[in-house]
């Protein structure tokens, strides 16, 4: 037997493959949303390695859902930097 | 793991000047301008960190600075890639560890 | 304060940055790692004529052009962000704001993601990871690996990683599911190694365009594949085996493996643990933008570049004034094609700053001519429908300049 359901999607969040699946066929998720209720995607690395598994099983739960479009918003950071950075003088 | 010394292609590195660091408190041998994850995996360590939540082991994944799975506290700073990270003489590495969960805690104890 | 701003030190920023400077321009370039070069840092392998590659010694002529010209490149600088502000681009960094002009994106690509059961253990790496530990640090990774996943890249790694003597035990699949997809397929995985290798004989596939190209292997197809898989210069690649969970209690310790039929369906009763040390996951490459997204620019989906790219022009630009992107940000190829792209970029930014005086028409037209002839006579391509890729985007582009109505897709 395989271990997919509990198969580690997000390594930052430690969000299943499973819990992706369960949340997004539950409440017919946009991207954005299954990813605000599971975190997948907002732990430290800010979704740089799971951002196209997310979107893949997006694509695999709603129809509706094109390949061509980008289903998650990039935001700055897009590393992560101290409040010092962030807040330079000059 | 060993360095890789000798190489068809690249040739033979040598004269390289060595420096040592400490992780978890135990002392290394690292190689000039070597990363810190190419020293501790020089030195068979592979376990940078666990997952602050759960414990689970990690290493680092990617080693170019994208997952941040490396992250280790480099002289007191936290969060520091060590796949980006030169290893300087006595730098002191912690690996990064389990953080309380408080709201969890809280749910546990109710 | 400089003209230009390159992010990425790779070869297709080092190249844009050393053209930029030829034609007078002042030029910062900012990198994360700790040395300039970028992915050419790792590459190696045999020219068709014999000769060798050596990524790392194409880094240092680079590096020695762009400092003979007195670029200004700092490595260990990561950027977080990147906007317009009247004339100008802030470039966000760890070491604080630079202020430009004119911005290149030369960000290169990230690796896809395979998901494995059990890939978070210390010991599962990236293959791209491989490559840096093995040929920048001369670390070996291991002495007992895996590989998970058949792609050219999976190749082009394996033989590195060979030629630094390490021992790598097989190469498996990834056990198909939604996420894996054709890349746990072994009839598609078979299809797309023999297309590849039957348009770009490339000598980075020697090893495996060998196997690839005997007739016999072509007519029987993936039912009959052995078991056992076919060696790859001592590896065995085993399209008829997937890796279902990597265990081990603090690090790799083994991978739990099982048959699979033609469509990658596993084999029930065929389970073996085969003992390992590391494990490379090679899911392939796509065009690393985020910076790009953040700005604003519009994308486009094209798969055979290898998915979202930037919309840019032959020359590079974007429809961002003073943006513009060289390298695999717009499409998965070589370390050449992206010097080739480099140097295009760097003469259209001239171009944009009124520098290179008549002639830099011709200059840019000979560049622009220059990446279709590298791309003719590349060694490796990593999507043999590369050229229908460029095309789709050149389209695209004119299609929005000839009509303000065009359909674009903008993030978010």
């Amino acid at each position: 037997m395989t271990n997919f359901e509990n198969m580690v999607i997000c390594r930052c969040e430690e969000v299943t493959y499973g819990q992706l699946l369960s949340t997004a066929a539950e409440h017919k998720c946009t991207a954005r949303e299954l990813k605000l209720r599971t975190r997948a995607g907002m732990g430290f690395c800010g979704g740089r390695t799971c951002r196209v598994s997310v979107d893949k099983i997006i694509e695999s739960v709603s129809p509706d859902i094109t390949p061509g479009d980008i289903p998650l918003k990039y935001q700055p950071p897009v590393r992560p930097v101290t409040f010092g950075t962030v807040g330079e003088k000059k | 793991m060993s360095r890789i010394l000798n190489h068809p292609i690249f040739g033979k590195i040598n004269d390289r000047k060595q420096v040592s660091f400490q992780f978890d408190g135990k002392t290394y041998e690292a190689y000039e301008n070597e990363t810190i994850a190419a020293a501790l995996l020089a030195n068979d360590v592979r376990k940078l960190r666990v997952h602050e939540d759960s414990g689970t082991p990690r290493g680092f994944y990617c080693n170019i600075g994208h997952c941040m799975e490396c992250r280790v506290t480099v002289n007191g700073q936290s969060n520091t890639r060590a796949c980006l990270t030169v290893v300087q003489q006595d730098m002191v590495v912690e690996s990064g560890k389990l953080l309380p969960n408080i709201i969890r805690r809280m749910v546990e104890e109710q | 304060m400089s003209d230009v701003i390159i992010i990425g030190a790779g070869p297709a920023g080092l190249a844009g940055a050393i053209a930029c400077a030829e034609n007078g321009l002042r030029v910062t370039v900012v990198d994360e790692f700790i040395k300039p070069g970028g992915r050419l840092l790792g590459q190696l392998h045999q020219e068709p004529s014999g000769d060798w590659w050596n990524g790392i010694k194409e880094a240092e002529r680079l590096h020695q052009n762009a400092m003979n010209l007195s670029v200004d490149i700092r490595c260990g600088v990561s950027v977080y962000n990147l906007e317009k502000c009247s004339q100008n681009w802030n470039v966000h960094t760890s070491i604080g704001t630079l202020t430009a002009p004119f911005v290149l994106i030369a960000t290169g690509a990230a690796e896809y993601p395979v998901p494995v059961p059990g890939w978070t253990l210390p010991g599962v790496m990236s293959i791209g990871a491989a490559q840096v530990m093995t040929n920048v640090h001369r670390v070996q990774v291991g002495k007992k690996g895996i590989i998970i996943g058949a792609n050219i890249l999976a190749f082009a790694i394996l033989n590195e990683l060979q030629l630094a003597g390490i021992n790598v035990e097989r190469i498996v699949l990834p056990e198909k599911n939604p996420n894996s997809q054709k890349a746990g397929e072994p009839e598609e995985v078979l299809k797309s190694l023999l297309h590849a290798s039957h348009l770009a004989p490339s000598p980075l596939l020697r090893f495996g365009s060998k196997f690839m190209k005997k007739d016999w292997i072509r007519k029987m197809g993936i039912n009959f594949y052995p078991k056992n898989g076919i060696k790859i210069n001592g590896t065995p690649l085993q399209l008829r085996k997937a890796a279902l969970e990597v265990i081990g209690k603090d690090q790799v310790e083994g991978v739990r493996i099982a048959d699979t039929d033609a469509n990658g369906k596993v084999i029930p009763g065929t389970e073996k643990i085969y003992e390992a040390d590391f494990v490379c996951i090679a899911g392939g490459l796509y065009p690393l933008a985020e910076l790009a997204a953040v700005t604003g620019c519009p994308f486009h989906y094209v798969p055979e570049l290898g998915g979202h790219v930037p919309s840019h022009s032959e020359t590079m630009e974007t429809p961002l004034d003073g943006l513009f992107v060289a390298g695999n940000i717009t499409g998965i190829e070589s370390g050449k094609i992206a010097m080739a792209q480099g140097i295009t970029a760097g003469l259209s930014i001239a171009k944009h700053a009124g520098k290179g005086k008549n002639n830099i028409n011709n200059k840019l037209q000979q560049a622009v001519q220059n990446i279709r002839t590298v791309r003719q006579n590349a060694a490796i391509q990593f999507n043999p429908d590369i050229d229908r890729g460029r095309s789709k985007m050149k389209q695209i582009w004119e299609d929005q300049h000839n009509n303000n109505n065009q359909t674009q897709e903008k993030i978010g």
